[in-house]
């Protein structure tokens, strides 16, 4: 079954190529002046294309393992370093704006996002308890780093923290199940940990055990409830551009490492895991459809809206087949091109006196632009899932999941908190059409004027009309996230 | 005789007072940094003693994971604290309200 | 016996210096348990056979880490935090959550004793036995990758403290010494040509 080459250097290619990509950036940045930092910049989206090269055709063939037995590829990691690529090169697109408004365009954001991405490379590829270890921190040890990235925001230090202290319990936690787990099965690698829980000789409370623990880990990373309490606050609290970079790629590693970790190493116990993970869902979905109702600040709301949809990529795991988890795939993919452009209109529309981070930074939008409040009117109608956007056909692919299941309650509850979900994406959209706009004062009729250069115009108005696209052909998408769990 | 047992007890047993730690020094940043340091010197028992007991030695490998990543997260925590306390003067959590909701 | 003794005598010790750190009310008391915590654990890790780790936890983490956290306790005035309310309004809440946990815990390890194939106590190795060598030769071989990260690791904590850390105060004045050194005569120096001054 396992083409178990001892040292096969070529299918890590990617790995190394960034491995390599970090090191040069760090080391050119050094001799760059802050007016040049445009080659920083340069480099960074030059590294992620080289990566993007090798990682294309790798995996494509089924699984292939290397470095014994730790490094694993396959048509899904394909999928999901793509993407995760594909998002970074976004992230930077937006991030460009807002860093040089703030005086932060440094080379060390580009650094550290390059560090946290080769973290969600590892994980992706991870086929040892150690190396899913080992990729984890390297992505969350950045994160944390990159939260506290402008050190004069005593707001950004305090979320730093708070992210920080959760995010090492929770490690501390994760650990501690992987040490049962590896007690009982005596082994690190996922296929020989499936094939011992599969034997059926370990204690099975004992097992129990590990997985509530490792499980905790996973709910943390990815933001479900109740262990959802970093997530408000690092949003609000980090740097725009960097909470566009937490919201977005480390989710696909953490759908990633649900896999890895979860659906590989403890598919034999996977009834066990998934009824915990129904708790999970359900709490997700409720908590975070009905506290983003009350919220005022924009980042906080999108923060409980990405606690909602990862109930829905919950859902998929509960179903277990195939083609739940590639829906689960396939919604991932979508929450997070979403995702993306929701706070690529926040950076957008935020100048350096004031950040666009309320609900009435909103206000009248289609009277300053129409042609973003249109694209905005996209991204919330995406989020919502009114067709035919892509949002829509993700919520579809994972409801159909669990309805073939035989689960329809988990459907029609899902289907419930949606519509109240609603609620709070049709009121950004109605302070965008019928209230009036902020002006420059109260006596005067002009407009605060939107500042922000072609590039990020153009950027933000392809990744809302990607949803559009992705809604109207979603089968192009559907077939690769399907044919990595085939 | 002192069987895996005896050492799996010891681990939980610090495991738990590094969780009783965190609950109680809510209010202090260093003294959760030290309960977390806590948690992770039980988890390294485990792995040493299953190690010891599987007669593997992948478990004591990655207890020499655990504690390089360990050192590496120490150091980025202290750093962040120091941001902190520069930042507002204080690292007491509880005067940490600019964010609620 | 004299395993029984050890390991009963450092494991009381453990416990009670992982309550010091918990409860005391001043950091360098707690940062001082921690030590005393690490320097136990490696002797009962000796007892499993762990040498190189048991070494490992006195050298890197006893010497290097907790002198960072005594560093960074000293920085912040000692008094301030002492003073302020060390605990939680509420202390029950932690109690009964790490009761519940250590409960569980318990169960779950006397409860397994009986079906684990592994209780047996393993043979001690040989005198000849070196566990550093072991560790090595696996370390650089079967680990290789997780090796390799663990230095990307290291990289990224050195990057990230002194991103964080590191600042430049405007107005600093500060020496410039290539430009010090590289002064020549003619920069500082200049010879006038006066006309002789007389009273006549």
């Amino acid at each position: 079954m396992l083409q178990t080459d001892v040292l096969n250097y070529g299918i890590a290619a990617a790995e190394i190529a960034l491995a390599v990509g970090v090191c040069l950036v760090l080391v050119v940045d050094l001799f760059v002046r802050d007016k040049d930092r445009d080659i920083t910049y340069l480099l960074s989206l030059a590294v992620l294309a080289v990566t993007a090269w090798l990682v294309a055709p790798i995996g494509m063939n089924g699984r292939e393992v290397t470095f014994y037995g730790s490094f694993v590829v396959d048509p899904m990691s394909r999928v999901l370093k793509l993407f995760s690529l594909l998002t970074v090169a976004v992230v930077f697109l937006y991030s460009r704006k807002y860093l040089k408004e703030r005086d932060l365009y440094k080379g060390e954001f580009f650094l550290l996002s390059l560090f946290a991405l080769l973290g969600v490379f590892v994980l992706i590829s991870a086929n040892s308890l150690l190396t899913a270890f080992l990729g984890l921190e390297l992505m969350s040890l950045s994160l944390y780093a990159m939260v506290a990235f402008n050190r004069d925001s005593p707001k950004a230090a305090e979320a730093a923290m708070k992210y920080f202290v959760l995010g090492a319990i929770a490690s501390g936690v994760l650990l501690y199940g992987m040490s049962i787990i590896y007690g009982v099965t005596g082994s690190l690698q996922f296929d020989e940990i499936a094939t011992s829980l599969a034997a059926g000789q370990s204690n099975y409370l004992s097992v129990l055990l590990g997985l509530a623990f490792i499980l905790v880990g996973v709910a943390f990373k990815l933001g479900a409830v109740p262990f959802h309490m970093w997530l408000p606050d690092v949003y609000e609290g980090a740097p725009t551009s960097v909470t566009l970079f937490i919201a977005t790629v480390p989710k696909l590693a953490g759908f990633a490492m649900a896999v890895r970790l979860l659906v590989e190493a403890m598919a034999p116990v996977a009834a066990d895991w998934q009824s915990m993970m129904i708790v999970l869902a359900l709490l997700s979905l409720g908590v975070g459809n009905i506290v983003a109702i009350a919220q005022t600040n924009i980042k906080r709301m999108l923060a409980y809206s990405t606690i909602a949809h990862v109930g829905f990529i919950l859902i998929g795991f509960i179903a277990g087949s195939p083609m739940g988890l590639a829906a689960s795939l396939f919604y991932s993919i979508i929450y997070v091109l979403m995702s993306a452009a929701a706070f690529g209109c926040i950076i957008l529309l935020g100048t350096k006196e004031a950040e666009a981070d309320q609900l009435d930074s909103f206000k009248g939008l289609n009277e300053r632009s129409p042609w973003l409040a249109v694209m905005m009117l996209l991204v919330m109608a995406s989020m919502i899932g009114i067709p035919p956007f892509a949002g829509f056909y993700a919520k579809w692919a994972v409801l159909s999941a669990i309805v073939e299941r035989g689960e329809i309650w988990i459907a029609i509850v899902a289907v419930l908190f949606s519509v109240i979900g609603a609620f709070y994406y049709l009121r950004v959209i109605r302070m965008m059409y019928f209230d009036p706009p902020k002006r420059v004062s109260t006596d005067s009729d002009e407009l605060v004027p939107i500042v922000a250069g072609f590039d990020v115009k153009l950027v933000f108005s392809l990744n809302a009309l990607a949803l559009l696209a992705l809604g109207i052909f979603p089968n192009q998408l559907l077939a690769l996230c399907t044919a990595a769990f085939m | 005789m002192i069987t895996l047992s005896h050492y799996l007890t010891l681990s939980a047993v610090l495991f738990s007072i590094s969780i009783v730690g965190i609950f109680i020094n809510r209010k202090n940043m260093i003294l959760l940094l030290m309960c977390i340091e806590l948690m992770l010197l039980a988890v390294n028992f485990n792995f040493i003693a299953f190690s010891r007991y599987l007669d593997d030695t992948a478990g004591q490998v990655f207890v020499f994971f655990i504690l390089t990543v360990a050192a590496a997260e120490t150091a980025i925590g202290l750093a962040i604290l120091v941001v902190l306390f520069r930042t507002r003067h204080s690292i007491s959590v509880s005067k940490m309200s600019s964010m609620k909701g | 016996m004299a395993e029984q003794i050890i390991f009963y005598a450092f494991s009381c010790l453990l416990i009670i210096a992982a309550l010091g750190v918990v409860v005391s009310r001043n950091p360098i008391n707690a940062v001082m348990s921690l030590v005393l915590c690490f320097v136990t654990s490696a002797a009962i890790w000796l007892l499993l056979e762990a040498e190189f780790l048991a070494m490992i936890l006195v050298l890197v983490y006893v010497g290097a880490v907790m002198v960072l956290f005594v560093f960074v306790v000293m920085m912040q005035d000692i008094e301030s935090a002492t003073l302020s309310a060390r605990f939680a309004p509420n202390v029950w809440p932690g109690l009964v959550v790490g009761a519940i946990s250590l409960a569980e815990l318990l169960v779950v390890v006397w409860v397994r004793r009986e079906g684990l194939p592994i209780a047996a106590v393993p043979e001690p190795h040989p005198a000849d036995y070196s566990n550093t060598l072991e560790l090595g030769k696996i370390l650089y071989t079967q680990y290789v990758y997780a090796f390799e990260l663990a230095a990307f690791l290291l990289l990224l904590a050195i990057v990230a403290a002194i991103v964080l850390t590191m600042r430049e105060r405007p107005g600093l004045k500060k020496q410039n010494i290539s430009q010090q050194v590289s002064v020549r005569k003619e920069d500082r120096v200049r010879v006038v040509k006066m006309e002789p001054e007389s009273d006549a």
